[in-house]
C-alpha cells in the first residue's frame, strides 16, 4: 500500500449525509450490532471492515431498512438521512429505498432483459414521462457503470447471460438509475475475478461525484484502494472510524491494529 | 419344470453365487483385502448378476415369444375345409387350445394316462365325452384335425417348456461358472456391478416408454377399425351424437369435444385465479403458523376421491345453482348443468394450481425478491414484475396440470352434468363430456364389432392427442417466454 497516497486522500466534503446514534439491532435473542455511533458523509465513499460476523454488513442493511423483511430482526437507536429519522413512523420504507440503493453481494440481474433490468427502478416510481426519456436514463446508468459499451447491441439481451462482472456492473447501473443519493454496496466484489473487481473499484471512485457510497468489503486492500473514510467492526461494536489513510497507518485502537496487520479475523 | 420353480432355482444360484463369489474372492487375495480391486461383496454381486439375470431375461422372452410360435405352427395344420361357416380361424385355435388343455387336465385327473392322451384318435373313441367326465365341456364334437392340432399344440408345448428349462438352467449355471472363473484381484467388480445397475436403470426407464407406446398402438389399432366401418367425416365433423345398438347411429365427436372444453374451461377458470392467488398469499405474505395450518388444508381437497365430489355437485351444488340461479334467471330448470359440474371440479384441482405454484414461487431465489426491494419496489410490485415471470413456466407446468385432470374427469361430470350430448351456449344446460361417453359405450353388453364400442377408443386417442397437444402448445409458451434465473 502506498502510505504517501493514502495520506493525501481526504474526504472532498464535510456534510453529513447519514447519522446514526445509539444503534442496537436483535436478531432474535442474540445482540448483533451494539452501541453504533456513526456519520457517513455525502459524497464520499466509507468503508465497513472487519472479521466476519462483526455486524458490518447488518448495520448496512439498517440504513435502507432492508432487514424490516427479516421477522426476528429489531432495531432500536436513531438513524436520520439529511435529518431526517428513517424509523420514523412517517417514512415509507418503499420510498425511503429509492433514495438509499443497494448492491448486493452475488450479481442478482433480474430475468428480464438487460434493458428492462435497468429500467426496472425508474418505472416503478414513475420517474419517466416517455419512452425517449426511459431510453436515457437506461443509457446514462449504463454508461455510469461502464458497461454501456459492452452491451449497447444487445440491450434485449437477458441480463442473466452476462458475465458476472458485467452483472454486477448491470445491478450498479440499475440501481444508479432510480438516482439514490446513497449506493450502499454489500461486497460488492466478493464474486468477482480480479480484473472485474478493478473495473468495478474504478467505477466506486467515479460514483462518488454524486453519491455518497458505503461499502462493505473483506478486503483491507480494497478498503484503502476506494475509501476516503472507514470504519473497523469488531464483534458488533463499532471500534474505530476515521479518515482511511489514519485509520491504515496510524490506528487508535489496538483492536485495529491487530486486524489490520493479520492479527485477529 | 413349472415357471415359478425355475425361477426360484436361478434366484437360488444367484444367491449361490453371491457367496460363492465373494469366499473366492477372499481366497485369491490371500486374506488380505487390500489386494482386491473392489469390496468382496462387489465381488459376489457381479457373480450373482451374471448367473440369475441373462437366465430371467432369456426366460421372459421366451415366455413371450413360444404362444405365438407355436400357434403359428398349430394354425397352420388346419386347413381351410375344416373352418365351417360362420365361425373363423381364430375360434376353431380356441377350441384346439381347450381340448389340448382337456386332455392335460385328463391326465392329471388319471382319466387318460399319457401314453393314452397322446395316442387318442377322434373316430375311435369319444373324446368329448371323456373330457367332459374331467369337466372340460367343449361345444361341439371333435374333429379328427382339431385333435391332431391339439396334440401337436400339447408337444409343441412340452417341448417348449423342456427347451426353457433346459436352456434357462444352462445360462444361469454357466453365468455362474465363468463369474466365478474370472474373479481375480485385478478383476474391477465394483464396475462391473456399477454397469449392472446402470443397465437396471435404463431398462426401468424405458418400461414407461414401452407403455405408453402400447397404450396408444392399441387405441390406435381400434380406432383404424373404428374408421374402418364408420366414416370418419362423420366423426371428427359431426354434430349429432346418438348411438343406437341396433346400427344406423350417429357418432358425432363435436357435441362431446364442445361439453369437454366448456366444462374444462369452467374448471380452470375457477381454478387458476383461486389458486394462483392463494399460492401468492402463502407464499410471499403468510407467516408460517398459517401456512402450516393452511398449505396441508388446501392439499386435504386434492386427496377427496372424485366420486365425492360428484355426490356434492349433485345434491348441493346442482340444485342450489338451479334454485337461485338457473330458473331465476330463465336459464333452463336442470339440476345438472356444465356450471356445476365445472364449479365443483375447479374446486376439485385448486390444490393442484395452488400447492404446485407455491413451490415455485418458493423456489425463486431471495436475492431476487432483495434487489428488487432494495431498489424501492413495493412486495406486489416485486411479486408482479420478477417473482411471477421468473416462475412462469413452473405455473404454466401446473395449470396444465390441472387441465389435463379437468379434461380426463369422469365421475363429476356424470353427477354434475348429467349425459346428454348436446351443443349448447347456455351453462345451466346438461351437457357431457368424451370421457363419461367412452365409460358408457364400453360398459354393459357391449360387441367388440360394433362401431357403436370401438368409437369409444377413438374418443380415447383424440383425447390423448388433445392433451398432447396441450402439452406441446404449453411446452412452447415456456421455452418462448421463460425468463431464466440460476
Amino acid at each position: 500500500m502506498n502510505d504517501m497516497r493514502l495520506m493525501e486522500r481526504s474526504a472532498m466534503t464535510n456534510d453529513v449525509k447519514i447519522s446514526a446514534s445509539q444503534v442496537q439491532v436483535f436478531y432474535g435473542e442474540s445482540h448483533a450490532i451494539k452501541d453504533v455511533n456513526v456519520d457517513i458523509l455525502d459524497k464520499t465513499v466509507t468503508a465497513f471492515i472487519g472479521p466476519s460476523g462483526c455486524g458490518k454488513s447488518t448495520f448496512l442493511r439498517c440504513l435502507n431498512r432492508m432487514n424490516d423483511t427479516i421477522d426476528i430482526c429489531r432495531v432500536e437507536g436513531r438513524i436520520t438521512l439529511d435529518g431526517e429519522d428513517i424509523y420514523d413512523r412517517e417514512v415509507d420504507p418503499v420510498q425511503l429505498r429509492a433514495r438509499v440503493g443497494m448492491v448486493f453481494q452475488k450479481p442478482n440481474p433480474f430475468p428480464k432483459s438487460i434493458y428492462d433490468n435497468v429500467a426496472y427502478g425508474p418505472k416503478i416510481h414513475g420517474q419517466v414521462r416517455s419512452r425517449d426519456e426511459l431510453d436515457e436514463v437506461v443509457e446514462k446508468s449504463l454508461r455510469r457503470a461502464a458497461l454501456w459499451d459492452e452491451v449497447k447491441d444487445r440491450l434485449s439481451a437477458p441480463g442473466t447471460g452476462l458475465s458476472g462482472g458485467q452483472q454486477q456492473r448491470l445491478c450498479i447501473a440499475r440501481a444508479v438509475a432510480t438516482s439514490p443519493e446513497v449506493l450502499l454496496m454489500d461486497e460488492p466484489c466478493s464474486a468477482l475475478d480480479p480484473i472485474a473487481t478493478a473495473q468495478v473499484e474504478e467505477l466506486i471512485d467515479e460514483l462518488r461525484e454524486q453519491f455518497s457510497v458505503v461499502i462493505v468489503t473483506h478486503s483491507m486492500q480494497q478498503a484503502a484502494r476506494v475509501s476516503q473514510r472507514t470504519a473497523f467492526f469488531h464483534l458488533g461494536n463499532l471500534v474505530e472510524y476515521g479518515e482511511t489513510g489514519q485509520i491504515f497507518t496510524n490506528p487508535g485502537d489496538p483492536r485495529t491494529e491487530s486486524y489490520i496487520t493479520g492479527r485477529i479475523g | 419344470m413349472s415357471v415359478p420353480l425355475l425361477l426360484l432355482i436361478v434366484l437360488a444360484l444367484g444367491l449361490a453365487g453371491f457367496f460363492a463369489g465373494r469366499m473366492r474372492a477372499l481366497s485369491v487375495a490371500g486374506g488380505d483385502l487390500r489386494n482386491l480391486h473392489s469390496l468382496p461383496g462387489f465381488y459376489g454381486w457381479s457373480v450373482a448378476i451374471l448367473a440369475s439375470a441373462p437366465a430371467i431375461l432369456v426366460m421372459v422372452i421366451w415366455i413371450a415369444v413360444q404362444p405365438i410360435v407355436i400357434d403359428r405352427s398349430v394354425s397352420a395344420m388346419i386347413p381351410e375345409t375344416a373352418i365351417s361357416d360362420g365361425s373363423t380361424r381364430d375360434l376353431v385355435m380356441a377350441d384346439v387350445r381347450r381340448i389340448a388343455e382337456g386332455l392335460d387336465q385328463a391326465v392329471a385327473a388319471g382319466a387318460l394316462t399319457p401314453d393314452g392322451a397322446s395316442n387318442i384318435r377322434a373316430g375311435l373313441s369319444d373324446v368329448r365325452g371323456r373330457l367332459a367326465e374331467v369337466g372340460v365341456a367343449l361345444g361341439a364334437n371333435v374333429s379328427s384335425e382339431s385333435l391332431r392340432a391339439a396334440q401337436s399344440y400339447r408337444s409343441g408345448l412340452a417341448a417348449g417348456r423342456l427347451g426353457m428349462t433346459a436352456v434357462v438352467l444352462a445360462l444361469a449355471l454357466g453365468g455362474l461358472g465363468y463369474g466365478l472363473a474370472r474373479i481375480t484381484p485385478r478383476f474391477r467388480a465394483r464396475n462391473t456391478v456399477e454397469l449392472a445397475v446402470r443397465m437396471g436403470l435404463i431398462l426401468c426407464s424405458m418400461i414407461a416408454i414401452a407403455t405408453t407406446v402400447g397404450i396408444v398402438l392399441s387405441m390406435v389399432f381400434e380406432t383404424v377399425n373404428f374408421f374402418g366401418q364408420y366414416p370418419w367425416q362423420d366423426f371428427f365433423f359431426g354434430i349429432e351424437w346418438s348411438p343406437n345398438f341396433r346400427g344406423n347411429s350417429s357418432l358425432g365427436v363435436l357435441p362431446l369435444l364442445w361439453g369437454t372444453m366448456y366444462v374444462s374451461a369452467i374448471a380452470l377458470s375457477v381454478a387458476v385465479p383461486v389458486g394462483l392467488f392463494s399460492a401468492i398469499y402463502l407464499s410471499e405474505y403468510a407467516g408460517p403458523k398459517f401456512r402450516a395450518v393452511v398449505k396441508p388444508a388446501i392439499e386435504v381437497l386434492a386427496g377427496i376421491p372424485t366420486i365425492v365430489y360428484g355426490l356434492f355437485a349433485l345434491i348441493t351444488v346442482g340444485p342450489l345453482l338451479r334454485d337461485y340461479i338457473a330458473q331465476p334467471l330463465g336459464l333452463g330448470d336442470s339440476g345438472s348443468s356444465v356450471m356445476t359440474a365445472g364449479l365443483v371440479m375447479g374446486v376439485m384441482i385448486i390444490p393442484f394450481v395452488s400447492s404446485l405454484s407455491d413451490d415455485i414461487i418458493n423456489a425463486v431465489p431471495q436475492s431476487l425478491r432483495d434487489g428488487s426491494l432494495a431498489l424501492g419496489a413495493t412486495n406486489s410490485e416485486t411479486i408482479r414484475q420478477v417473482i411471477l415471470p421468473a416462475a412462469l413456466p413452473g405455473i404454466v407446468g401446473a395449470v396444465l396440470l390441472a387441465a389435463s385432470r379437468a379434461i380426463g374427469e369422469t365421475m363429476i361430470v356424470v353427477l354434475g352434468a348429467g349425459a346428454a350430448a348436446r351443443m349448447s351456449l347456455n351453462p345451466f344446460e346438461a351437457m357431457t363430456t368424451m370421457t363419461v361417453k367412452i365409460v358408457s359405450q364400453l360398459t354393459g353388453d357391449t360387441d367388440f364389432a360394433a362401431p357403436e364400442t370401438l368409437v369409444a377408443f377413438a374418443l380415447g386417442l383424440t383425447l390423448f392427442v388433445i392433451t398432447l397437444a396441450l402439452n406441446i402448445v404449453a411446452l412452447w409458451i415456456v421455452r418462448t417466454y421463460r425468463e431464466q434465473y440460476e
